[in-house]
């Protein structure tokens, strides 16, 4: 059963003296294909003889003596073959696969020989266990020597894997340095392309272990290339060596980086393609890039996202000194909860006095924000604020100040953003804002500087002016005036008025039904008053706009009161609004709802009588329907008006047969009947009104009745 | 056996147990060091509202929100999300295998056919990142690269009050407090003269849908947090002015005067909504200054009147309430609330969505473009959209240049602007029929969580204890949608 243990022993032997045998002869040495796949075997072997021998050495240095209970013979010298002979293995597969390319350095030639130390000691030992027994000195010492081995050896070969800072930089301040800058400063390589290649390729390409000759820790070591020549290629379609390996598909076995290994994401990918293709350039900050460029949105995701904030060195201000200085008009807070840095915002300009920023310097070393705008700060105004040391960010938007003193602001050495749109400030301050030291946006909307200026302005490199919307080319329609107006029965006196909601504009105005125009309508002044049944329309007019739209709306003089009405023929029962007194009760021309104020007609005509106790002189009828295609509301084909001292002795007095409408006229509108006849005595009058017989053919309910509508009928 | 055991715990001495309890201490205390937020939270429990102080949990990339909501729902389909399939396979049956099931309305429930209809309009790309939009849009066209386009919203609720409901307050059901009140609760009012959550209605010519005071409420939170609702007449506030011959001074001491008789109620009784009280009186003091300043249009110049349209000026108008918004936001209102009326487009989309596109797009892409010139962009976040989508399916008739388009809450598309979120982007893919998401879904609760993000708050931290139970404007759900983080 031990005899295992011999055999296990015998491959070890043999192994270290092949190994030997090829060491003596190493320059002449090629791996064979076969073999290679036995040196890649040595990251899966190594840990086999670094465990068991570690645990065997610790076992003979706490033996004590013969006869302890902690000596298990049998069991250690089982350890102790294993390990020789996977030490043995590991050794080998090791010296083959150091003759792959890409290992030559120090730290390789000493795992190498330590290594190969380990492989031939443990083969001694095992050999001589019998006269080195665990309880002697020698032992210990023996013991205490292959500890040391085998940390050091096993460390080494840990650098050459996963390179030369890999266990201890998380411990060092470093960290993820990219982080910390700000995005205005990030340069594409330093802070986006070269952490990539830190984290994805330096593992295999770096000083000691450079595969395919290529090394990429540097500017001139990346420009350098590898075996293969150099890494980019912008002339060829798959930009050279470094995109192409990247773009190769994974199975590829010239895939880069090899398969196990950790990928590049696909954003990584887009980030490297883009910056080789741009000319790989080592100095190009990503804030001189457009916004769409797949550099800037990486650099947004990797820099700017994801709550990154400030760091404040400053320390916070008193809680209670924060809130001393808080008032109704002048808010005081924290950017963040635990943040030491403080925005200040105004309110209310009719509260605001210039000591109120005076009053803040308690906290200048605290505040980083300052909103200012509309409140009357004045020129002198600016040389407090410029008392504030930490000042990011201010805003003057619509202030009082015209410029003078805005280089007092200069001290402000963290100065990024200035609002100064819709204040009195002129080119010469802008141009004097280029000294600034940190300052990066500007906005100069509405201010007094004129196009030509802001054009020279936005090739500057350094700041970005922000200069808004500009009107001056701009031309649209204006909205229409407003009738104000809701009744459209006007009394004897009254008046109708109109205005519009942009202060200035010109409304003029026709009465007689034709369009009003922008140079002979008459300009509307005053209300103006109303005689007889008629339409206004008005259209608004001002300087850089096109005229409005127009509005119109029928007004009619108010009537004989009606003492009562009666329907000879019953409305429709689904519009059938208040019945007769619909006829005369003040409500019309509401187009807009058809139901409540509308009397309905489809299977009769519309019959009514209006009665008045004593005889009224009348001259005209006038009668209010509905077009309505849509909901197939025609207008009556037939109008009768009937009048005499009562019902049985009714005269006619004017017909009107409207025509059948054509397609083209518009589709809802009010249409107003006036039947005029001679000024008689009347006591009683009688309307009669014939809904559409049958639907023209362009209507989509052609062939069937159309409906009649009428809500209201005035006698004057 | 049992005799080595019963030895062993006859040899346990008190060193013993001393010695073997600091081991376990000092193990536990190292695992402590190694879990920050361990005894931050939820180990000691301390009484979650007391730690809401009105601060951000980190620093915030926007201060403040205009929600432009566009109640109704819009059809992505005219206006954002091209999709030539359906032009190409205009009057063709929606396929089974895309519909997957998808419950219908009450309204199509009935169809025996589902045709594709296909916009009428034609789509453009747009900015530097290629969006497409449909000339319905210019104006908003002109500002896609200051714009986050996310395609892909998508909610649970088929109906137009429970969606809005969800969308305004996380849930379904009403009672809720609203978005605007839990940042009122979370973040406080910047500016102590107005409320931090204002409410502005208008209404389109199309086919409308209710809004009710429940979207705006300010559910379990106190009623400090609730959504002010402007009226849309000439005065936005009412009954601001003091009547005739009460001046400010008598004013102030009448309030002095009750505000005493309150402090004496509440000491008797404790109810906190005697201290809201008071402190909506004292507000409403100070916003007879305040208001007029904001309200007041006419110190805007013409440019701002050319840029959001001529219709700003007429009050009640979605122009208007844009405009308006800015001025508050511009105040300090945490959260100003927009709804426009009319988009839900049933029948005869076509006209009814120019009709809404014309009342919108102006004004809409103008806000965004006045908050940049200013500077105020990077605080503010400006977002637009409905509470879910609507079909790639006709509703009723389908004619060439004619149709209707029912709810659809699978896809649909929101943008925002500003904000600390990214600029020019396209966030999300739906597939060639418009219907459901191929990459990257948003989620009310995720849409939630992310706006709750940019103004530094944690969705997982701001809550409310309410009945004995913690409540979230997120639930139990919502993940940050960290694409379309700047």
């Amino acid at each position: 059963m031990s005899d295992w243990k011999g055999y296990v022993y015998n491959i070890a032997f043999f192994l270290n003296g092949l190994l030997v045998f090829l060491l003596f002869f190493e320059s002449r040495f090629a791996v064979p294909q076969w073999m290679q796949a036995l040196g890649r075997m040595h990251p899966l072997v190594l840990h086999f003889p670094l465990v068991v021998l570690i645990l065997y050495s610790l076992w003979v240095m706490i033996v004590r003596k013969p006869d302890s209970h902690t000596w298990n013979e049998a069991l250690a010298d089982s350890l102790l073959v294993i390990g020789t002979v996977t030490a043995a293995v590991a050794a080998f597969s090791g010296f083959v696969l150091s003759h792959e390319e890409g290992y030559e350095s120090d730290t390789l030639f000493w795992h190498k020989w330590l290594g190969i130390a380990i492989s031939i000691a443990a083969v001694i030992w095992y050999g001589a266990r019998k006269s080195l027994l665990p309880w002697t000195a020698g032992a210990k010492v023996v013991a205490g020597a292959f500890l040391v081995l085998l940390f050091v050896g096993g460390h080494l070969g840990g650098n050459l894997t996963h390179g030369e800072d890999f266990l201890i930089s998380p411990l060092g301040p470093s960290g993820e340095p990219a982080q910390h800058v700000a995005f205005e400063e990030a340069k594409v390589y330093e802070h986006l392309v070269k952490p990539v290649i830190e984290q994805k390729c330096l593992s295999c390409h770096n000083e000691e272990k450079s595969k395919g000759g290529l090394q990429m820790q540097t500017q001139a070591l990346l420009t350098k290339g590898g075996k293969g020549g150099v890494l980019w290629d912008t002339t060829k379609v798959d930009l050279g060596l470094l995109i192409s390996r990247l773009h190769l598909p994974l199975d590829d076995k010239k895939h880069m980086p090899p398969r196990g290994k950790v990928q590049l994401t696909e954003e990584e990918v887009v980030l490297l393609a883009a910056w080789v293709k741009a000319g790989s350039r080592f100095d190009q900050l990503v804030s001189s890039l457009p916004p769409q460029n797949p550099i800037y949105s990486y650099a947004q995701n990797v820099l700017g996202g994801d709550r990154t904030e400030e760091q404040y060195t400053f320390s916070a201000a008193s809680a209670d000194e924060v809130q001393k200085l808080n008032t109704n008009y002048r808010l005081i807070k924290p950017l963040s909860a635990g943040s030491p840095a403080l925005f200040v915002n105004f309110y209310n300009r009719a509260n605001f006095k210039s000591q109120d920023i005076e009053g803040l310097m308690p906290l200048k070393d605290q505040i980083v924000s300052m909103d200012l705008s509309k409140m009357p700060v004045k020129d002198e105004d600016i040389k407090a604020l410029a008392k504030f040391p930490e000042l990011r960010r201010l805003i003057l938007n619509f202030t009082d100040i015209t410029g003078g003193n805005l280089t007092e602001l200069k001290k402000l050495a963290s100065l990024r953003e200035l609002s100064l749109s819709g204040t009195g400030i002129t080119m010469a301050h802008v141009k004097s804002l280029e000294g600034f030291p940190a300052l990066r946006r500007v906005y100069l909307w509405s201010t007094g500087i004129g196009p030509q200026e802001l054009e020279t302005l936005k090739k500057g490199q350094k700041i970005a002016f922000e200069t808004g919307f500009r009107s001056d080319t701009l031309v649209m329609a204006l909205n229409p005036p407003v009738i104000i107006n809701e009744k459209q029965l006007i009394g004897k006196g009254e008046t109708v008025a109109m205005k519009h909601q942009i202060a200035g504009t010109v409304i003029r105005y026709t009465l007689d039904g034709s369009e009003p125009d922008s140079t002979s309508s008459p300009v509307y002044d005053k209300p103006i008053a109303i005689n007889g049944n008629l339409k206004l329309k008005a259209r608004a007019f001002r300087k850089g706009w096109y005229g409005s739209t127009q509005v119109s709306k029928l007004f009619f003089k108010e009537g004989i009161h009606v003492d009562s009405a009666q329907l000879i023929t019953p409305v429709d029962q689904r519009y059938h609004a208040k019945g007769a007194a619909s006829i005369s009760d003040g409500k019309v021309g509401d187009t807009e709802r058809v139901s409540g104020t509308w009397l309905g007609y489809v299977e009769n005509d519309f019959q009514s009588y209006l009665f008045f106790k004593k005889p009224v002189k009348a001259s005209v009828v006038t009668v209010s329907t509905l077009r309505s295609f849509g909901s197939f509301i025609f207008e009556p084909t037939r109008i009768e008006v009937w009048g005499g001292a009562d019902p049985k002795t009714l005269k006619l007095l004017k017909v009107i047969t409207p025509g059948v409408p054509a397609k083209d006229v518009p589709g809802t509108e009010n249409i107003v009947y006036e039947a005029g006849f001679e000024p008689q005595q009347l006591s009683c009058i009688k309307l009669v009104a014939k809904p559409l017989n049958k639907i023209p053919a362009w209507h989509s309910g052609k062939g069937n009745k159309g409906w009649l509508f009428v809500d209201e009928v005035i006698v004057n | 056996m049992e005799k080595p055991i019963f030895d062993f715990g006859m040899n346990t001495t008190r060193r013993h147990f001393l010695s073997k309890l600091s081991l376990g201490v000092g193990s536990a205390a190292l695992g402590s060091l190694l879990i920050p937020d361990l005894f931050k939270g939820g180990g000691g429990e301390p009484d979650v509202n007391e730690l809401m102080a009105g601060l951000p949990h980190f620093a915030p990339k926007a201060k403040r929100v205009i929600y432009l909501f566009q109640n109704g729902a819009p059809s992505q389909l005219d206006l954002f999300d091209y999709k030539p399939m359906l032009n190409k396979m205009h009057g063709q049956d929606l396929p089974e295998s895309i519909r997957g099931g998808q419950r219908l309305t009450g309204m199509t429930a009935n169809q025996a056919k589902f045709p594709l209809a296909g916009s009428i309009f034609n789509f453009k790309q747009h900015g530097k990142s290629g969006a497409w939009m449909s000339e319905l849009l210019p104006h908003m066209a002109g500002i896609a690269d200051d714009l986050c386009i996310i395609k892909t919203l998508n909610t649970e609720a088929i109906n137009h009050d429970p969606a809005l409901t969800f969308f305004q307050t996380g849930a379904q059901v009403g009672n809720r407090p609203s978005f605007g009140a839990w940042l009122s609760y979370g973040l406080g009012s910047e500016n102590q003269n107005l409320p931090g959550f204002c409410v502005l209605l208008s209404r389109g010519k199309g086919n409308g849908q209710g809004v009710y005071s429940k979207l705006w409420t300010n559910g379990f939170l106190d009623s400090v947090h609730q959504g002010v609702q402007f009226s849309s007449g000439e005065n936005p506030v009412l009954y601001l002015n003091d009547p005739d011959g009460m001046d400010r001074t008598q004013r102030r001491k009448m309030l002095d005067n009750l505000a005493e008789l309150n402090q004496g109620t509440f000491n008797d009784f404790g109810d906190p909504e005697i201290t809201a009280k008071v402190q909506q009186y004292e507000m409403a003091f100070r916003m007879q200054t305040a208001v007029p300043e904001i309200t007041d249009m006419s110190k805007e110049p013409e440019s701002i009147v050319k840029m959001y349209g001529p219709e700003c000026l007429v009050p009640g108008t979605y122009a208007a309430n844009c405009l308006l918004a800015r001025k508050l936001s511009e105040q300090g209102v945490r959260f100003v609330q927009l709804y426009h009326q009319g988009w839900d487009s049933h029948g005869g989309l076509p006209t009814e969505i120019k009709g809404q596109c014309m009342d919108v797009d102006q004004a809409s892409a103008a806000l965004v473009t006045d908050l940049k010139q200013r500077g105020l962009l990077d605080e503010t976040l400006v977002i637009w959209g409905g509470e879910f989508g609507r079909t790639n399916y006709c509703q009723g008739t389908l004619t060439k240049d004619n149709y209707g388009r029912d709810h659809h809450p699978r896809a649909f598309t929101v943008w925002m602007a500003g904000g600390g979120v990214k600029p020019g982007i396209v966030y999300g893919e739906t597939d060639e029929f418009g219907y459901n998401i191929v990459k990257d879904p948003v989620h009310v609760h995720d849409f939630h969580a992310t706006i709750l993000n940019q103004l530094g708050l944690d969705h997982e931290k701001l809550v409310y204890k309410h009945q004995g139970r913690r409540y979230r404007l997120t639930d139990v759900a919502g993940k940050l949608v960290k694409g379309i983080i700047a």
